[in-house]
């Protein structure tokens, strides 16, 4: 109760507030018969599940398919990977000082690789591993043009306002791992880069749902550095994937919502009407959210491999590998040559999936334990930006609650792959 | 819109609903088999095998729309399962369009394709989707008349 200047206020409960609410629309707003126009009948027709989820289907078709060729066919294929591949790698394998076998020369622009027990040059900037080499073509020649395609069709879908009823549609089922609709949001934004993810997950009402949408995008969402590579080097397995990381965010999700204390109330979304899309509304999302992802990410991506240069000059990567090895290659039922990319992963994951790829076109890997290997990449420890903001964004308690999480998840969720493809008889 | 004008559109969208059925059912046949090219036109999965059942339950959903919207076609909410049809059709068509234009401007072994390559890009077979798009487009006269009424 407050006492003011001699009034006493009362707080309103829930019923008097929509008492209030009756009357003073009772006085405000007029009623009366309304023709539905075309317009108003598509926009049902897209949040009834009946029929908004087949077009929901349509319009993912849309967003992957265009997604797939702005980002992999046109820029990456197209001119990036000549670009990097043809012209910037071999230049710079003919002007830096040192050459094969130089620490300097292996940190910076090749680390080259052992073929029947001689030192080879890598012929492509996928493998070489240097700063100057992965780590621009990585950023550059991959991930800029997967985030920017990903993007425009994020802000294209937010404009016209089909985004808002996405949310309805999928609203029930989010109830289920105790989100609402407009968690669609932050999982959308986190396949462009998990650090607007996380940041979006401001939109959630409670602490409770707050965590579990961090956990969840931190550990089953896949960002657009990696989902570019994967399309990359693994084209054929993309559809598997997607399908085993959305199982685990359903599962993990329902079991979370079961075990964390805390609300996750109702509300009520606001459907705008659908609009025609403006030009500068989306050239403005576009430029605000990919700069963002180049100011964040780009600098990690080259801590990222300078780290895991040195890792592999001084020794700690083989020390690590043989530590962890005979653990991930058992449970995870990975061969020997992979463990080190996975743990390599921990810094970069982009850059492990383009080693997995390369092991793969050697042979030394299998179609499954590359498929197991990148799941595993995608769901282990989210990349040191996401991991600083996650920081910034939970306390304490929350922020080991998310880690403990992943370490669990990681485990139990990569040995049922693997106990799948060992009863299928394909592990 | 008037009856003579509602009349076609029935039979109109009843028969390319039936088409698009079709094309769905047989899509999704193909998907089991790993798709099939036929003459001019193409059933297969692309890049990933998961893109071909994609296609057959969009094309599906787009045959029970059409034919779900014939009945009392001039009523807007059925006119509406006519026109969202339609966009599924422009979606799923437009990104094979599209899927040639990126594929055609880049060479194999040069920045640029020739012109050669470049025409070849788009030359058949073509997909379902691709076939029914011309004929989905007969939609706008009515979205147009639709709008005409509106005012």
């Amino acid at each position: 109760m407050q006492v003011k200047k001699g009034v006493v206020k009362v707080p309103l409960s829930v019923d008097e507030r929509w008492d209030l609410i009756e009357k003073i629309t009772k006085q405000t707003v007029e009623f009366g018969a309304y023709k539905h126009t075309l317009k108003d009948a598509i926009a049902e027709l897209t949040v009834k599940p009946l029929t908004g989820i087949p077009v929901a289907i349509a319009v993912l078709y849309g967003f992957w398919s265009f997604f797939c060729d702005f980002a992999g066919t046109l820029f990456t294929d197209g001119f990036m990977v000549k670009i990097f591949d043809e012209h910037w790698l071999p230049w710079l394998q003919s002007v830096f000082p040192g050459g094969l076998g130089d620490p300097l020369y292996a940190l910076m622009v090749d680390a080259g690789h052992l073929e029947n027990g001689v030192l080879v040059p890598s012929d492509n900037c996928f493998e070489a591993f240097g700063v100057l080499t992965s780590g621009l073509f990585v950023p550059f020649g991959v991930v800029l043009w997967a985030v920017l395609a990903f993007y425009l069709v994020f802000a294209f879908l937010e404009d016209i306002g089909y985004l808002p009823r996405l949310a309805v549609l999928v609203d029930t089922v989010l109830h289920k791992i105790g989100l609402h609709g407009y968690a669609i949001v932050p999982t959308f934004l986190s396949l462009g880069c998990n650090v607007p993810g996380v940041m979006a997950t401001r939109v959630l009402e409670t602490r409770k749902q707050r965590f579990l949408m961090i956990t969840l995008l931190g550990i089953f969402i896949p960002c657009g550095a990696q989902i570019g590579i994967m399309q990359d080097l693994v084209p054929e397995l993309m559809g598997w994937i997607f399908l085993t990381l959305a199982i685990g965010y359903l599962g993990f999700g329902y079991i979370l919502n079961k075990i964390v204390p805390g609300e996750s109330p109702e509300i009520i979304m606001d459907v705008p009407p659908y609009r025609m899309p403006a030009l500068r509304n989306i050239a403005r999302k576009l430029w605000i959210r990919t700069s963002r992802f180049l100011l964040v990410a780009v600098p990690f991506v080259l801590l990222g491999c300078l780290i895991v240069g040195l890792m592999y000059l001084t020794g700690a990567m083989d020390w690590l590998a043989s530590v962890l090895g005979p653990l991930l290659m058992v449970w995870f039922g990975v061969p020997k040559e992979a463990v080190a990319p996975l743990i390599a992963g921990f810094l970069r994951k982009d850059l492990a999936v383009g080693v997995l790829g390369g092991l793969m076109e050697r042979g030394v890997m299998t179609h499954f334990q590359v498929f197991t290997s990148v799941v595993l990449l995608s769901i282990y420890f989210p990349c040191l930006a996401t991991f600083a903001l996650m920081l910034k964004e939970e306390n304490w308690k929350e922020f080991l609650g998310s880690l403990a999480s992943l370490v669990v998840v990681v485990f139990v969720y990569g040995g049922l792959i693997h106990l799948v493809g060992l009863m299928l008889g394909v592990a | 819109m008037n009856e003579a004008e509602e009349k076609f559109g029935q039979v109109y969208f009843t028969i390319l609903g039936a088409v698009a059925l079709a094309f769905g059912a047989a899509e999704l046949i193909a998907s089991a088999g790993g798709g099939f090219t036929w003459g001019i036109l193409d059933s297969s999965g692309a890049t990933d095998p998961l893109f071909l059942p994609w296609r057959a339950i969009i094309l599906l959903s787009v045959g029970f729309f059409y034919l779900s919207s014939v009945k009392d076609f001039a009523e807007v909410h059925q006119l509406a399962k006519a026109v969202m049809a339609s966009i599924m059709i422009w979606i799923v068509a437009g990104m094979a369009i599209w899927t040639r234009i990126a594929s055609s401007i880049p060479g194999e072994e040069t920045w640029f394709n020739s012109l050669e390559g470049f025409l070849a890009s788009y030359a058949p077979p073509y997909c379902p989707e691709m076939f029914l798009l011309p004929f989905s487009l007969v939609i706008v006269y009515y979205i147009m008349k639709e709008k005409e009424g509106e005012k």
